[in-house]
């Protein structure tokens, strides 16, 4: 392409298999090409030159979203962010930063600590993942409960429109004019426009932190204990558990931190704030935690402890992976006093399918993530972990629930969208879709229910795609 | 109006259409008001306008109605108070679900008594809760509320074209397609019309404590003010000119100073740390009345007597920006945390387009050298005529105008009364 010069251009088979797919593995589609912009004068101009030759084109960051988000559907061009990573500016006094989009979650609040500062959202993924792509899809992060997800901490926008026009919406001041377009845009999964600088928040580092690690003896009691500590008015920064299943694949990986193989759940809690309020704060947990049957409550007394106790929680993820070449990860929410009757369903559910399936949740937020362990070459295994994922998401619903909490809709879940939303409510978000971008070209064939754009290259994927609700 | 009485009457229960003497509001004489009982009834009313052509504004209690520009047309009334009542309040999950007409004072006292707290204020204690996320009301706990947008978890809207839609939900973190919830916040009406909201609650503070100081002669207050703000129990931080401080703290009125009040709220430990750092100021302690006060102190002059405009602007600026409206002329409260600043410009006896001419370009002016924006939230109707009040256009307007096209293509809800005359 000649706005950006053949070396940051992509369009060889070998250098876009990379991008065939992202986090989600099940979900497979070739882009057309891929290009690096540099900034947003290179996106705008991409754009237009999409425009003028009739490609759709999606933005990408680092690829690790959960939903399919980043693929580029229709032999679109994939525009990847990731050499826009420049922090243009952090004003300590006023805590905030402008970013590229393609900094790294993790970076941000790396270069925010000398100040005193960090940025709050921090998805599992913070080490790798860009705020660019964590503005597309909203994400949170264990410590949402407290801190909010992504759109409590984007302060503005700029972007480029689907027409290559650049916009500013929001304003660093917190409170803008007009339709809170920036509301609006945050969480849209790029299915609006090319966001190419973000302003961000940031909050001062908490003064202190504490960290609890409680052994309960099945998940039911973990979860009173969640229930107690939220109905007794406290706000931990996090609330997490991890069940039996998970307990046993992370004890067995190198991610073990010590726990007792024989525990129903864990809850890991964490209380951050003023050094004067946090020992009566933990003392409290302590106790509901204890009254709640917790065998065994340890209170982290440094660091190193501190990052033990969370390897039982962050470790789950590589923990599963390890044990099968394809590792699906589910998002969906409840409302948190129905969370140990969903989690019950959901392992019998696994179980019947005959599936590897283990739990780690923001059990504060009622944030449920199944784990699949899989291997997608085998096609019954394939098409039992879709049915199971269909039929929790159905469970999750029937409970109260939503069919996502941070990953997104993305391609994974669109056909799954009316079990939530009638004809009428998915018509006031394509009123959203259609003033920004009326002919849909900007990542098209995400959020919405549709049959037009297929999933194309994988087989087994398509027929994933063609799962009847 | 091509709007038949007897068909909205028919379609929405006789006693949801009230005839009356003609209000005037906001410069158009109105004499009918749609009460719809429910939220069927509600899209149905929308319905039969739009194909009617015909236009409504849209009022909860009206606490609001006089900030906007003058409406293109109007027909009547929409009111949403018989959209009333709390259904549902989970004091274990933090969250309730109510009804768009209802008083956030009841709302409020609901939380409180289950342990909770609606982070959501209006300047009017008879406010609606819809009326209050239509219009993103702030009131002094702003500082630690943020807006009203971000503690709605899901909502109920009846679009201008008579769907009756839901977006979001009941559970407090939701990625499930589009947030239009953002949307509908401050949209003051003129996408849909809010029917219910599901809500996030907040833990009531362990203790609260209201402070009072009266800073030296001389001192504009803004590096304290702002020092307050960050210690890390603040929930509302205000600063006072010497003109309005007697009206908040009638026991300590000291000519020519300005009074700093903070509400500290938390842990009791924190609480106690929080306020020996203000100690230098050598502050009383009040009731909470207090921040009522404040927030009707958000609401002077009423526009009878005056011009007021709300501005919100990057706290590190406020200072420089409060220059230019003081030789204005304009008594100020200021929000310095939040970034808030009411500037209310007296109009007297024969005050003319000159006198709101400076205070126009006071109020431009600050909001510029401080980096926000400015909107003129009260004014005699003469006053408006020929500005946008919600100051200057934002660089997005042309998509904005394009959002209200595809969700009021036939100009149905408050037209004309919102940003740039959508």
């Amino acid at each position: 392409m000649a706005v950006v010069g053949r070396e940051r251009c992509l369009s060889r088979p070998e250098e876009l298999f990379a991008y065939e797919c992202d986090g989600l593995t099940l979900h497979r589609a070739r882009p057309a090409a891929v290009v690096l912009p540099l900034d947003t004068g290179e996106v705008a101009r991409i754009v237009r030159a999409c425009r003028r030759q009739g490609v759709p084109f999606v933005a990408r960051g680092a690829g690790t979203g959960l939903s399919g988000g980043a693929l580029a559907l229709g032999g679109g061009v994939v525009i990847e962010c990731a050499r826009m990573d420049r922090v243009l500016e952090l004003d300590p006094l006023e805590r905030y930063a402008v970013v590229q989009p393609g900094v790294v979650n993790a970076r941000l609040s790396e270069l925010a600590a000398p100040h005193g500062l960090f940025y709050a959202p921090d998805p599992s993924s913070q080490q790798a993942c860009t705020i660019g792509g964590n503005v597309a899809e909203n994400s949170g992060g264990p410590h949402t409960l407290k801190y909010g997800t992504t759109t409590h901490h984007v302060l503005a926008v700029q972007m480029v429109l689907p027409d290559g026009e650049v916009v500013r919406l929001g304003s660093v001041a917190g409170w803008a004019p007009g339709y809170d377009l920036l509301g609006a845009v945050v969480g849209s999964e790029g299915t609006l426009g090319v966001v190419t600088e973000v302003t961000v928040r940031l909050l001062p580092l908490p003064e202190a932190v504490e960290t609890l690690l409680a052994v309960f003896p099945d998940v039911v009691s973990a979860c009173r204990a969640v229930g107690e500590v939220i109905r007794g008015g406290l706000v931990p920064a996090a609330l997490e558990i991890v069940d039996r299943r998970t307990i046993e694949a992370v004890e067995a990986s190198v991610y073990a931190a010590g726990l007792p193989r024989d525990a129903g759940a864990v809850l890991l809690a964490e209380l951050d704030g003023a050094p004067e309020a946090l020992a009566g704060q933990v003392e409290r947990v302590r106790r509901i935690a204890g009254a709640a049957g917790a065998t065994r409550v340890e209170v982290a007394r440094d660091e190193e402890e501190r990052q033990r106790f969370w390897r039982a929680r962050k470790g789950a993820f590589g923990a599963m992976g390890r044990l099968a070449p394809d590792l699906y990860v589910h998002d969906a929410v409840v409302p948190r006093p129905r969370l140990p009757e969903v989690l019950e369903a959901v392992c019998a559910i696994g179980d019947r399918y005959g599936l590897k399936l283990a739990n780690v949740f923001h059990a504060g937020d009622g944030n449920l993530h199944p784990n699949i362990c899989f291997d997608r070459r085998d096609p019954d295994e394939l098409r039992r972990v879709v049915a199971a994922g269909e039929e929790i998401l159905r469970t999750c619903v029937e409970a109260g629930g939503v069919i996502t909490g941070e990953h997104g809709i993305g391609t994974e879940k669109r056909d799954y969208m009316p079990l939530l939303f009638s004809e009428e409510d998915l018509d006031a978000m394509r009123r959203l879709r259609a003033a920004f971008d009326p002919d849909g070209v900007c990542n098209p064939g995400k959020v919405f229910p549709t049959t037009r754009f297929c999933v194309e290259s994988d087989p087994k994927a398509r027929g994933y795609d063609r799962v009847p609700l | 109006m091509s709007l038949d009485p007897e068909r909205l009457g028919r379609a929405l229960g006789g006693d949801a259409l009230l005839q009356h003497e003609p209000l005037d509001v906001a410069g158009v004489k109105l004499a009918t008001t749609l009460r719809p009982a429910d939220g069927e009834r509600l899209a149905a009313a929308l319905r039969l306008l739009d194909e009617a052509g015909a236009a409504a504004l849209v009022r909860g209690r009206g606490t609001r109605l006089g900030f906007g520009n003058a409406p293109r047309r109007a027909d009547l009334l929409l009111e949403t108070t018989r959209l009333a009542g709390i259904d549902v309040l989970d004091a274990d999950e933090g969250v309730a679900h109510a009804a768009a007409g209802t008083p956030l004072a009841e709302l409020h006292a609901a939380a409180r008594e289950a342990g909770w707290e609606l982070p959501i204020e209006a300047p009017s204690p008879d406010a609606t809760l819809g009326g209050a996320l239509a219009s993103a009301a702030a009131g002094p706990r702003v500082l630690r509320h943020g807006p009203p947008r971000d503690h709605v978890l899901g909502l109920r809207v009846a679009l201008a074209t008579g769907e009756r839609t839901t977006c979001g939900g009941r559970v407090v973190k939701n990625v499930t397609g589009y947030d239009l919830m953002k949307l509908h916040c401050g949209a003051f009406g003129t996408l849909g019309v809010i029917e219910a909201a599901w809500l996030r609650l907040r833990p009531l503070p362990e203790e609260t404590r209201v402070l009072c100081a009266w800073l030296p002669e001389g001192e504009p207050g803004f590096a304290p003010g702002l020092a307050a703000a960050r210690l890390g129990s603040a929930r509302a931080v205000a600063l006072v000119d010497p003109a309005l401080a007697g009206r908040v703290d009638p026991g300590g009125p000291v000519r020519g100073r300005r009074l700093l009040v903070v509400e500290l709220g938390g842990a009791p430990e924190e609480v106690r740390r929080d306020r020996a750092a203000l100690e230098a100021h050598d502050p009383a302690e009040v009731g909470p009345e207090a921040l009522q006060r404040l927030a009707a102190l958000q609401e002077t002059p009423d526009p009878a007597h005056g011009l007021r405009f709300r501005l919100v602007l990057r706290p590190t600026r406020l200072e420089a920006a409060a220059a230019p409206l003081a030789r204005a002329g304009a008594a100020l409260l200021a929000y310095p945390g939040a970034g808030f600043l009411f500037a209310g410009f007296p109009l007297y006896e024969g005050a003319d387009e000159l006198a709101v001419d400076a205070a126009w370009r006071a109020a431009r002016d600050a909001a510029r050298a401080g980096g926000g924006s400015f909107a003129l939230e009260a004014a005699p109707l003469w006053a408006k005529s020929g500005r946008d009040v919600f100051g200057d256009p934002p660089e997005a307007l042309a998509l904005m105008r394009a959002l209200k096209a595809r969700f009021d293509p036939r100009g149905v809800l408050n037209p004309g009364r919102f940003v740039g005359g959508i």
